[in-house]
Protein backbone atom coordinates (compact mmCIF):
# COMPACT_ATOMS: atom_id res chain seq x y z
CA UNK A 1 0.00 0.00 0.00
CA UNK A 2 2.99 2.26 0.51
CA UNK A 3 4.04 1.93 -3.09
CA UNK A 4 0.57 2.59 -4.51
CA UNK A 5 -1.12 5.54 -3.01
CA UNK A 6 -4.67 6.39 -3.77
CA UNK A 7 -3.73 8.73 -6.62
CA UNK A 8 -1.79 6.10 -8.45
CA UNK A 9 -4.58 3.56 -8.07
CA UNK A 10 -7.10 6.03 -9.37
CA UNK A 11 -4.83 6.77 -12.35
CA UNK A 12 -4.50 3.04 -13.14
CA UNK A 13 -8.24 2.51 -12.97
CA UNK A 14 -8.82 5.36 -15.29
CA UNK A 15 -6.35 3.97 -17.76
CA UNK A 16 -7.80 0.44 -17.61
CA UNK A 17 -11.34 1.73 -17.94
CA UNK A 18 -10.79 2.37 -21.57
CA UNK A 19 -9.13 -0.95 -22.35
CA UNK A 20 -11.25 -3.40 -24.36
CA UNK A 21 -10.53 -7.06 -25.27
CA UNK A 22 -10.11 -7.83 -28.95
CA UNK A 23 -13.25 -8.70 -30.95
CA UNK A 24 -14.50 -12.30 -30.44
CA UNK A 25 -12.56 -12.66 -27.20
CA UNK A 26 -15.53 -13.72 -25.12
CA UNK A 27 -16.86 -16.04 -27.84
CA UNK A 28 -13.57 -17.93 -27.94
CA UNK A 29 -12.94 -17.79 -24.21
CA UNK A 30 -14.31 -21.27 -23.39
CA UNK A 31 -12.59 -22.91 -26.33
CA UNK A 32 -9.31 -21.23 -25.42
CA UNK A 33 -9.67 -22.34 -21.82
CA UNK A 34 -10.12 -25.98 -22.81
CA UNK A 35 -7.22 -25.83 -25.21
CA UNK A 36 -4.88 -24.55 -22.54
CA UNK A 37 -6.18 -27.14 -20.12
CA UNK A 38 -5.41 -29.92 -22.60
CA UNK A 39 -1.95 -28.52 -23.20
CA UNK A 40 -1.26 -28.64 -19.51
CA UNK A 41 -2.52 -32.21 -19.31
CA UNK A 42 -0.28 -33.34 -22.13
CA UNK A 43 2.70 -32.03 -20.27
CA UNK A 44 1.91 -34.29 -17.28
CA UNK A 45 3.04 -37.97 -17.11
CA UNK A 46 0.54 -40.60 -18.21
CA UNK A 47 0.19 -42.28 -14.83
CA UNK A 48 -0.83 -39.04 -13.21
CA UNK A 49 -3.44 -38.42 -15.86
CA UNK A 50 -4.85 -41.93 -15.38
CA UNK A 51 -4.86 -41.52 -11.64
CA UNK A 52 -6.74 -38.26 -11.88
CA UNK A 53 -9.23 -39.80 -14.30
CA UNK A 54 -9.76 -42.73 -12.00
CA UNK A 55 -10.26 -40.48 -9.01
CA UNK A 56 -12.70 -38.42 -10.98
CA UNK A 57 -14.56 -41.55 -12.11
CA UNK A 58 -14.76 -42.95 -8.59
CA UNK A 59 -16.02 -39.66 -7.24
CA UNK A 60 -18.70 -39.53 -9.86
CA UNK A 61 -19.83 -43.08 -9.01
CA UNK A 62 -20.11 -42.26 -5.33
CA UNK A 63 -17.31 -44.60 -4.27
CA UNK A 64 -18.53 -45.03 -0.69
CA UNK A 65 -21.42 -47.17 -1.89
CA UNK A 66 -18.97 -49.41 -3.76
CA UNK A 67 -16.69 -50.10 -0.84
CA UNK A 68 -19.07 -52.61 0.71
CA UNK A 69 -17.91 -56.19 1.41
CA UNK A 70 -19.90 -57.99 -1.32
CA UNK A 71 -18.69 -55.53 -3.92
CA UNK A 72 -15.09 -56.12 -2.90
CA UNK A 73 -15.55 -59.89 -3.01
CA UNK A 74 -17.11 -59.68 -6.44
CA UNK A 75 -14.24 -57.58 -7.71
CA UNK A 76 -11.69 -60.07 -6.33
CA UNK A 77 -13.52 -63.01 -7.89
CA UNK A 78 -13.69 -61.33 -11.26
CA UNK A 79 -9.97 -60.59 -11.14
CA UNK A 80 -9.20 -64.19 -10.10
CA UNK A 81 -11.33 -65.56 -12.92
CA UNK A 82 -9.61 -63.37 -15.48
CA UNK A 83 -6.15 -64.30 -14.21
CA UNK A 84 -6.89 -68.03 -14.08
CA UNK A 85 -8.29 -67.95 -17.60
CA UNK A 86 -5.07 -66.37 -18.76
CA UNK A 87 -2.98 -68.97 -16.93
CA UNK A 88 -4.88 -72.01 -18.26
CA UNK A 89 -4.98 -70.79 -21.82
CA UNK A 90 -1.28 -70.31 -22.30
CA UNK A 91 0.03 -73.87 -21.51
CA UNK A 92 -2.72 -75.38 -23.65
CA UNK A 93 -1.34 -73.61 -26.64
CA UNK A 94 2.12 -74.85 -25.76
CA UNK A 95 0.90 -78.45 -25.56
CA UNK A 96 -0.66 -78.32 -28.97
CA UNK A 97 2.56 -77.06 -30.37
CA UNK A 98 4.48 -79.81 -28.60
CA UNK A 99 2.17 -82.54 -29.86
CA UNK A 100 2.40 -81.30 -33.40
CA UNK A 101 6.14 -81.35 -33.24
CA UNK A 102 6.32 -84.93 -31.91
CA UNK A 103 6.86 -87.71 -34.41
CA UNK A 104 4.57 -90.76 -34.58
CA UNK A 105 6.03 -92.44 -31.58
CA UNK A 106 4.15 -95.50 -30.52
CA UNK A 107 3.81 -97.11 -33.90
CA UNK A 108 6.05 -99.95 -34.98
CA UNK A 109 8.88 -98.97 -37.25
CA UNK A 110 8.17 -101.83 -39.60
CA UNK A 111 5.00 -101.08 -41.57
CA UNK A 112 4.17 -104.79 -41.77
CA UNK A 113 4.30 -105.06 -38.04
CA UNK A 114 1.20 -102.96 -37.50
CA UNK A 115 -1.05 -104.21 -34.75
CA UNK A 116 -3.92 -106.27 -36.08
CA UNK A 117 -5.97 -108.78 -34.22
CA UNK A 118 -5.53 -111.27 -37.04
CA UNK A 119 -1.79 -111.32 -37.09
CA UNK A 120 -0.18 -113.84 -34.75
CA UNK A 121 1.86 -112.24 -32.06
CA UNK A 122 4.89 -114.40 -32.66
CA UNK A 123 5.49 -113.05 -36.16
CA UNK A 124 5.42 -109.41 -35.20
CA UNK A 125 8.65 -107.79 -34.28
CA UNK A 126 8.30 -104.63 -32.27
CA UNK A 127 10.93 -102.01 -32.25
CA UNK A 128 9.38 -99.57 -29.88
CA UNK A 129 10.78 -96.10 -29.89
CA UNK A 130 10.77 -94.13 -26.68
CA UNK A 131 8.19 -91.40 -26.59
CA UNK A 132 10.80 -88.94 -25.47
CA UNK A 133 13.94 -88.70 -23.50
CA UNK A 134 12.92 -87.48 -20.08
CA UNK A 135 16.15 -85.65 -19.60
CA UNK A 136 15.44 -83.50 -22.61
CA UNK A 137 12.03 -82.04 -22.31
CA UNK A 138 9.79 -83.89 -19.93
CA UNK A 139 9.09 -80.88 -17.81
CA UNK A 140 8.45 -78.47 -20.63
CA UNK A 141 5.89 -80.78 -22.25
CA UNK A 142 3.98 -81.51 -19.06
CA UNK A 143 0.43 -80.28 -18.83
CA UNK A 144 -0.36 -77.36 -16.61
CA UNK A 145 -2.65 -79.35 -14.34
CA UNK A 146 -0.81 -82.02 -12.36
CA UNK A 147 -1.92 -85.63 -12.89
CA UNK A 148 -3.97 -87.51 -10.34
CA UNK A 149 -1.47 -89.50 -8.30
CA UNK A 150 -3.21 -92.77 -7.60
CA UNK A 151 -3.50 -94.45 -4.24
CA UNK A 152 -7.08 -94.94 -3.18
CA UNK A 153 -8.10 -95.24 0.42
CA UNK A 154 -10.41 -98.21 -0.20
CA UNK A 155 -9.95 -101.40 -2.22
CA UNK A 156 -11.76 -101.51 -5.56
CA UNK A 157 -13.95 -104.55 -4.92
CA UNK A 158 -15.54 -106.52 -2.15
CA UNK A 159 -17.25 -109.89 -1.89
CA UNK A 160 -20.97 -109.77 -1.20
CA UNK A 161 -21.26 -112.93 0.92
CA UNK A 162 -19.50 -116.15 1.78
CA UNK A 163 -20.29 -118.00 -1.39
CA UNK A 164 -18.22 -119.88 -3.86
CA UNK B 1 58.27 -124.04 52.17
CA UNK B 2 58.02 -120.85 53.99
CA UNK B 3 58.60 -119.03 50.70
CA UNK B 4 55.92 -121.16 49.01
CA UNK B 5 53.46 -120.42 51.74
CA UNK B 6 54.31 -116.77 51.32
CA UNK B 7 53.60 -116.93 47.60
CA UNK B 8 50.41 -118.94 48.00
CA UNK B 9 49.02 -116.39 50.35
CA UNK B 10 46.99 -113.83 48.48
CA UNK B 11 48.08 -110.27 48.90
CA UNK B 12 45.85 -108.61 51.36
CA UNK B 13 43.60 -105.94 49.96
CA UNK B 14 42.79 -103.15 52.28
CA UNK B 15 39.22 -103.30 53.52
CA UNK B 16 38.49 -99.78 52.36
CA UNK B 17 39.67 -100.55 48.80
CA UNK B 18 37.61 -103.74 48.68
CA UNK B 19 34.54 -101.80 49.78
CA UNK B 20 35.02 -99.24 47.00
CA UNK B 21 35.60 -102.01 44.45
CA UNK B 22 32.41 -103.81 45.43
CA UNK B 23 30.43 -100.60 45.23
CA UNK B 24 31.81 -99.55 41.83
CA UNK B 25 31.72 -102.93 40.16
CA UNK B 26 27.95 -103.00 39.44
CA UNK B 27 28.13 -99.46 38.11
CA UNK B 28 30.97 -100.40 35.78
CA UNK B 29 29.17 -103.54 34.64
CA UNK B 30 25.98 -101.60 34.00
CA UNK B 31 27.91 -99.03 32.01
CA UNK B 32 29.59 -101.75 30.00
CA UNK B 33 26.26 -103.45 29.33
CA UNK B 34 24.67 -100.16 28.26
CA UNK B 35 27.52 -99.41 25.87
CA UNK B 36 27.29 -102.93 24.44
CA UNK B 37 23.54 -102.56 24.01
CA UNK B 38 23.88 -99.25 22.21
CA UNK B 39 26.56 -100.72 19.97
CA UNK B 40 24.37 -103.73 19.24
CA UNK B 41 21.41 -101.48 18.42
CA UNK B 42 23.53 -99.36 16.13
CA UNK B 43 24.86 -102.46 14.42
CA UNK B 44 21.32 -103.80 14.06
CA UNK B 45 20.05 -100.53 12.63
CA UNK B 46 22.97 -100.38 10.25
CA UNK B 47 22.32 -103.96 9.16
CA UNK B 48 18.64 -103.23 8.47
CA UNK B 49 19.55 -100.06 6.61
CA UNK B 50 22.09 -101.97 4.55
CA UNK B 51 19.55 -104.66 3.72
CA UNK B 52 16.93 -102.12 2.65
CA UNK B 53 19.51 -100.34 0.54
CA UNK B 54 20.51 -103.60 -1.14
CA UNK B 55 16.90 -104.47 -1.92
CA UNK B 56 16.31 -100.98 -3.27
CA UNK B 57 19.42 -101.03 -5.45
CA UNK B 58 18.53 -104.41 -6.92
CA UNK B 59 14.83 -103.82 -7.45
CA UNK B 60 14.51 -100.14 -8.30
CA UNK B 61 15.40 -100.60 -11.97
CA UNK B 62 12.42 -102.88 -12.49
CA UNK B 63 9.98 -100.42 -10.90
CA UNK B 64 8.49 -97.84 -13.24
CA UNK B 65 6.23 -94.85 -13.18
CA UNK B 66 3.03 -95.32 -15.17
CA UNK B 67 1.17 -92.49 -16.87
CA UNK B 68 -2.32 -92.89 -18.23
CA UNK B 69 -5.41 -90.93 -19.05
CA UNK B 70 -8.78 -91.83 -17.60
CA UNK B 71 -12.12 -90.21 -18.31
CA UNK B 72 -11.31 -87.31 -16.01
CA UNK B 73 -7.67 -86.44 -16.26
CA UNK B 74 -4.12 -87.72 -16.50
CA UNK B 75 -3.20 -90.25 -13.82
CA UNK B 76 0.12 -91.37 -12.43
CA UNK B 77 0.95 -94.56 -10.55
CA UNK B 78 3.58 -97.23 -10.11
CA UNK B 79 4.18 -100.64 -11.66
CA UNK B 80 6.93 -103.24 -11.89
CA UNK B 81 8.25 -105.66 -14.47
CA UNK B 82 7.71 -109.34 -13.87
CA UNK B 83 9.46 -110.69 -16.95
CA UNK B 84 12.20 -109.50 -19.28
CA UNK B 85 9.82 -108.79 -22.16
CA UNK B 86 8.18 -105.78 -20.60
CA UNK B 87 5.16 -107.29 -18.84
CA UNK B 88 4.34 -105.37 -15.72
CA UNK B 89 1.95 -105.60 -12.81
CA UNK B 90 0.15 -102.64 -11.35
CA UNK B 91 -2.98 -101.88 -9.35
CA UNK B 92 -6.40 -101.88 -10.99
CA UNK B 93 -6.81 -98.25 -9.95
CA UNK B 94 -3.82 -97.38 -12.14
CA UNK B 95 -4.09 -99.73 -15.10
CA UNK B 96 -7.71 -100.83 -14.92
CA UNK B 97 -9.86 -98.06 -16.28
CA UNK B 98 -7.43 -95.68 -17.92
CA UNK B 99 -5.87 -95.72 -21.37
CA UNK B 100 -3.12 -94.14 -23.43
CA UNK B 101 -0.51 -95.61 -21.10
CA UNK B 102 3.14 -94.77 -21.07
CA UNK B 103 5.89 -95.76 -18.67
CA UNK B 104 9.04 -94.03 -17.55
CA UNK B 105 11.84 -96.53 -17.74
CA UNK B 106 15.57 -96.02 -17.84
CA UNK B 107 15.21 -92.28 -18.27
CA UNK B 108 12.90 -92.58 -21.25
CA UNK B 109 9.19 -92.78 -21.81
CA UNK B 110 7.73 -95.78 -23.64
CA UNK B 111 4.18 -96.49 -24.74
CA UNK B 112 2.40 -99.33 -22.95
CA UNK B 113 -0.90 -101.12 -23.44
CA UNK B 114 -3.30 -102.84 -21.13
CA UNK B 115 -3.22 -106.60 -21.39
CA UNK B 116 -5.66 -107.48 -18.63
CA UNK B 117 -7.48 -105.78 -15.79
CA UNK B 118 -9.20 -107.68 -13.03
CA UNK B 119 -11.30 -105.68 -10.64
CA UNK B 120 -11.94 -108.64 -8.35
CA UNK B 121 -8.29 -109.01 -7.46
CA UNK B 122 -7.55 -105.29 -7.84
CA UNK B 123 -4.66 -105.71 -10.23
CA UNK B 124 -3.91 -105.03 -13.87
CA UNK B 125 -1.28 -106.20 -16.33
CA UNK B 126 0.34 -103.82 -18.81
CA UNK B 127 2.88 -104.52 -21.51
CA UNK B 128 5.54 -102.50 -23.22
CA UNK B 129 7.65 -103.81 -26.08
CA UNK B 130 11.10 -103.35 -24.72
CA UNK B 131 13.62 -105.57 -22.98
CA UNK B 132 13.42 -104.97 -19.27
CA UNK B 133 14.73 -106.22 -15.96
CA UNK B 134 12.26 -108.25 -13.90
CA UNK B 135 11.59 -108.76 -10.23
CA UNK B 136 11.63 -112.32 -8.90
CA UNK B 137 8.31 -113.62 -7.58
CA UNK B 138 8.27 -114.63 -3.91
CA UNK B 139 5.71 -116.24 -1.64
CA UNK B 140 3.47 -114.15 0.57
CA UNK B 141 2.60 -117.35 2.46
CA UNK B 142 6.06 -117.23 3.99
CA UNK B 143 5.38 -113.85 5.56
CA UNK B 144 4.28 -113.52 9.15
CA UNK B 145 3.16 -110.67 11.32
CA UNK B 146 6.10 -108.32 11.96
CA UNK B 147 8.05 -109.62 8.98
CA UNK B 148 10.01 -106.67 7.54
CA UNK B 149 9.13 -105.64 4.00
CA UNK B 150 10.16 -102.94 1.54
CA UNK B 151 8.25 -101.17 -1.16
CA UNK B 152 9.48 -98.96 -3.98
CA UNK B 153 7.12 -96.44 -5.49
CA UNK B 154 6.83 -93.14 -7.26
CA UNK B 155 5.05 -90.76 -4.89
CA UNK B 156 3.64 -87.63 -6.51
CA UNK B 157 6.13 -86.34 -9.08
CA UNK B 158 9.13 -87.53 -7.10
CA UNK B 159 11.69 -90.14 -8.17
CA UNK B 160 11.62 -93.78 -7.05
CA UNK B 161 11.40 -93.94 -3.29
CA UNK B 162 11.97 -96.87 -0.93
CA UNK B 163 9.77 -97.42 2.09
CA UNK B 164 10.45 -99.80 4.90
CA UNK B 165 7.88 -101.37 7.20
CA UNK B 166 6.50 -104.60 8.46
CA UNK B 167 3.55 -106.87 7.90
CA UNK B 168 0.85 -105.85 10.35
CA UNK B 169 -1.76 -108.45 9.56
CA UNK B 170 -3.58 -110.66 7.10
CA UNK B 171 -7.04 -109.22 6.69
CA UNK B 172 -10.10 -110.59 5.00
CA UNK B 173 -12.31 -107.63 5.73
CA UNK B 174 -11.98 -103.91 6.17
CA UNK B 175 -14.65 -101.66 7.66
CA UNK B 176 -17.11 -104.53 7.71
CA UNK B 177 -16.70 -105.53 4.05
CA UNK B 178 -14.94 -108.63 2.82
CA UNK B 179 -12.08 -108.71 0.34
CA UNK B 180 -12.05 -111.20 -2.50
CA UNK B 181 -9.01 -112.82 -0.94
CA UNK B 182 -6.83 -112.22 2.10
CA UNK B 183 -4.97 -108.92 1.82
CA UNK B 184 -1.66 -108.07 3.45
CA UNK B 185 -1.91 -105.09 5.79
CA UNK B 186 1.49 -103.45 5.92
CA UNK B 187 2.64 -100.77 8.32
CA UNK B 188 4.69 -98.59 6.06
CA UNK B 189 4.04 -95.01 5.03
CA UNK B 190 2.57 -94.51 1.59
CA UNK B 191 1.79 -91.53 -0.57
CA UNK B 192 -0.36 -90.85 -3.60
CA UNK B 193 1.18 -92.23 -6.75
CA UNK B 194 2.40 -95.42 -5.14
CA UNK B 195 -0.58 -97.59 -6.10
CA UNK B 196 0.76 -100.60 -7.98
CA UNK B 197 4.13 -100.56 -6.25
CA UNK B 198 5.72 -103.92 -5.46
CA UNK B 199 5.83 -105.17 -1.91
CA UNK B 200 9.19 -106.89 -1.50
CA UNK B 201 10.57 -109.20 1.13
CA UNK B 202 14.11 -108.69 2.34
CA UNK B 203 15.37 -111.02 -0.38
CA UNK B 204 14.06 -108.61 -2.98
CA UNK B 205 11.24 -110.92 -4.12
CA UNK B 206 7.78 -109.57 -4.85
CA UNK B 207 5.24 -110.74 -2.31
CA UNK B 208 2.42 -108.30 -3.02
CA UNK B 209 1.09 -105.32 -4.96
CA UNK B 210 0.11 -102.11 -3.17
CA UNK B 211 -3.54 -101.42 -3.90
CA UNK B 212 -4.83 -99.00 -1.28
CA UNK B 213 -3.82 -96.96 1.71
CA UNK B 214 -5.34 -96.84 5.15
CA UNK B 215 -6.09 -93.76 7.19
CA UNK B 216 -3.41 -91.06 7.23
CA UNK B 217 -1.40 -93.05 4.70
CA UNK B 218 0.49 -94.62 7.58
CA UNK B 219 -0.17 -98.12 6.32
CA UNK B 220 -1.55 -99.84 3.26
CA UNK B 221 -3.10 -102.95 1.80
CA UNK B 222 -1.36 -105.19 -0.69
CA UNK B 223 -2.82 -107.96 -2.80
CA UNK B 224 -0.74 -111.11 -2.26
CA UNK B 225 1.37 -111.96 -5.27
CA UNK B 226 -0.23 -115.42 -5.48
CA UNK B 227 -3.53 -113.72 -6.38
CA UNK B 228 -1.86 -111.78 -9.18
CA UNK B 229 -0.11 -114.90 -10.41
CA UNK B 230 -3.41 -116.76 -10.43
CA UNK B 231 -4.88 -114.11 -12.70
CA UNK B 232 -1.82 -114.17 -14.94
CA UNK B 233 -2.03 -117.97 -15.07
CA UNK B 234 -5.66 -117.71 -16.17
CA UNK B 235 -4.67 -115.29 -18.87
CA UNK B 236 -1.93 -117.53 -20.15
CA UNK B 237 -4.30 -120.49 -20.26
CA UNK B 238 -7.49 -118.87 -21.48
CA UNK B 239 -6.72 -115.32 -22.53
CA UNK B 240 -8.81 -113.92 -19.70
CA UNK B 241 -9.25 -113.99 -15.94
CA UNK B 242 -11.52 -116.92 -15.14
CA UNK B 243 -12.88 -116.77 -11.65
CA UNK B 244 -14.57 -120.02 -10.74
CA UNK B 245 -17.94 -120.64 -9.15
CA UNK B 246 -19.59 -123.67 -7.59
CA UNK B 247 -22.85 -122.14 -6.36
CA UNK B 248 -22.88 -122.63 -2.59
CA UNK B 249 -23.68 -120.17 0.18
CA UNK B 250 -21.93 -120.71 3.48
CA UNK B 251 -22.66 -119.38 6.95
CA UNK B 252 -21.39 -119.97 10.46
CA UNK B 253 -22.56 -123.08 12.28
CA UNK B 254 -23.42 -122.96 15.96
CA UNK B 255 -20.82 -125.58 16.87
CA UNK B 256 -17.76 -126.82 15.03
CA UNK B 257 -17.78 -130.21 13.36
CA UNK B 258 -14.42 -131.81 12.62
CA UNK B 259 -12.90 -128.38 13.30
CA UNK B 260 -15.09 -126.53 10.81
CA UNK B 261 -17.86 -124.00 11.43
CA UNK B 262 -18.62 -123.50 7.72
CA UNK B 263 -22.13 -124.82 7.13
CA UNK B 264 -23.62 -124.83 3.67
CA UNK B 265 -26.90 -122.97 3.83
CA UNK B 266 -27.96 -122.83 0.20
CA UNK B 267 -27.20 -124.79 -2.94
CA UNK B 268 -28.14 -122.51 -5.80
CA UNK B 269 -30.24 -123.81 -8.66
CA UNK B 270 -28.61 -124.15 -12.03
CA UNK B 271 -25.10 -124.17 -10.62
CA UNK B 272 -22.53 -126.96 -10.63
CA UNK B 273 -23.24 -127.60 -6.94
CA UNK B 274 -26.90 -128.36 -7.63
CA UNK B 275 -26.09 -131.44 -9.65
CA UNK B 276 -23.09 -132.51 -7.62
CA UNK B 277 -24.89 -134.18 -4.73
CA UNK B 278 -23.84 -131.58 -2.15
CA UNK B 279 -26.73 -130.67 0.17
CA UNK B 280 -27.62 -127.74 2.34
CA UNK B 281 -26.60 -128.49 5.91
CA UNK B 282 -23.37 -130.21 4.98
CA UNK B 283 -20.33 -128.93 6.83
CA UNK B 284 -17.56 -127.81 4.50
CA UNK B 285 -14.14 -129.20 5.36
CA UNK B 286 -12.00 -128.60 2.29
CA UNK B 287 -12.10 -126.91 -1.13
CA UNK B 288 -9.31 -128.12 -3.38
CA UNK B 289 -6.18 -128.00 -1.26
CA UNK B 290 -7.57 -125.31 1.03
CA UNK B 291 -8.85 -126.53 4.39
CA UNK B 292 -11.86 -124.67 5.74
CA UNK B 293 -12.37 -123.90 9.42
CA UNK B 294 -14.48 -120.74 9.33
CA UNK B 295 -16.87 -119.35 6.72
CA UNK B 296 -14.26 -116.66 5.95
CA UNK B 297 -11.91 -119.36 4.71
CA UNK B 298 -14.25 -119.73 1.75
CA UNK B 299 -13.00 -116.37 0.39
CA UNK B 300 -9.49 -117.62 -0.35
CA UNK B 301 -10.76 -121.00 -1.48
CA UNK B 302 -13.19 -119.33 -3.85
CA UNK B 303 -10.70 -116.85 -5.27
CA UNK B 304 -8.30 -119.53 -6.42
CA UNK B 305 -10.94 -121.62 -8.19
CA UNK B 306 -10.63 -121.40 -11.96
CA UNK B 307 -13.70 -121.79 -14.11
CA UNK B 308 -13.51 -125.04 -16.05
CA UNK B 309 -11.34 -126.83 -13.53
CA UNK B 310 -12.63 -129.74 -11.45
CA UNK B 311 -12.52 -128.93 -7.75
CA UNK B 312 -12.68 -131.63 -5.08
CA UNK B 313 -14.96 -130.50 -2.25
CA UNK B 314 -14.90 -132.41 1.01
CA UNK B 315 -17.87 -132.16 3.37
CA UNK B 316 -19.16 -133.97 6.41
CA UNK B 317 -22.78 -135.06 6.48
CA UNK B 318 -23.81 -136.56 9.75
CA UNK B 319 -20.88 -138.80 10.58
CA UNK B 320 -19.93 -139.43 7.00
CA UNK B 321 -17.11 -137.61 5.22
CA UNK B 322 -17.80 -137.18 1.51
CA UNK B 323 -15.77 -135.78 -1.36
CA UNK B 324 -17.43 -134.42 -4.51
CA UNK B 325 -15.61 -133.49 -7.66
CA UNK B 326 -17.33 -130.46 -9.10
CA UNK B 327 -16.48 -128.69 -12.32
CA UNK B 328 -16.47 -124.95 -11.64
CA UNK B 329 -18.32 -122.48 -13.83
CA UNK B 330 -17.57 -118.84 -14.46
CA UNK B 331 -18.17 -116.67 -11.40
CA UNK B 332 -21.22 -114.40 -11.69
CA UNK B 333 -18.96 -111.39 -11.18
CA UNK B 334 -17.02 -112.37 -14.30
CA UNK B 335 -19.98 -113.08 -16.55
CA UNK B 336 -19.83 -109.70 -18.23
CA UNK B 337 -17.53 -109.41 -21.27
CA UNK B 338 -13.97 -110.19 -20.27
CA UNK B 339 -11.90 -107.31 -19.05
CA UNK B 340 -9.28 -107.72 -21.69
CA UNK B 341 -7.94 -104.90 -23.72
CA UNK B 342 -5.96 -105.24 -26.91
CA UNK B 343 -4.71 -108.76 -27.52
CA UNK B 344 -6.89 -111.65 -28.54
CA UNK B 345 -6.72 -115.08 -27.00
CA UNK B 346 -3.26 -116.53 -26.70
CA UNK B 347 -1.64 -113.36 -27.95
CA UNK B 348 -0.31 -112.71 -24.65
CA UNK B 349 2.26 -112.50 -22.06
CA UNK B 350 5.22 -114.71 -22.64
CA UNK B 351 5.29 -117.38 -20.01
CA UNK B 352 7.77 -116.99 -17.26
CA UNK B 353 9.20 -120.44 -17.17
CA UNK B 354 10.04 -120.57 -13.50
CA UNK B 355 6.52 -119.70 -12.31
CA UNK B 356 3.72 -122.12 -12.96
CA UNK B 357 0.20 -121.00 -13.57
CA UNK B 358 -1.98 -121.39 -10.50
CA UNK B 359 -4.78 -123.81 -11.01
CA UNK B 360 -7.14 -124.85 -8.31
CA UNK B 361 -6.26 -124.42 -4.66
Amino acid sequence: MDEFNENEIAKLLRLKRHEQPPPGYFENFLHEFHRRQRDELLCEPLWRILLERAQDFMLRLNVRSLTSYPAAITAVLVCAAVISLKIYQEPGTANVAALQSQPALSTAVNAEGEWTLASPVATRIFRTQPLRNLNESAHTHRAATPPRYVLDSVPVSYEPTFRF
Amino acid sequence: MSQLSDFSRAPEVPFRFRFVLIRRLPVALSLFAAISLVDAQEESATAVSRQVKEVFEHAAKAVVKIHGVDEHCEISGTGFFIDPTGTLYTAYTVGGEAGNFSIEFDGKQYPARQVLADIRSGMAILKTDVATPALPIGKSEELGVATPVVTIGYPLDLPETPNFGMVAGFDRKYLGRYFSTTHLRVNLPTQRGEAGAPLLNMKGEVVGILVSSLENNSSCYAVPIEAAEKIRGDFVRFGEARHGWIGINVSEAAAPTEGSRARMTQIMDGTPAASSGIKAGDILLQVGRKKVHEPEDVLDASFFITAGDTVPITVIRGNEKLTFNVQAETHPASQHPPLIAAPTMNQAIPLKLDSEAQRTP
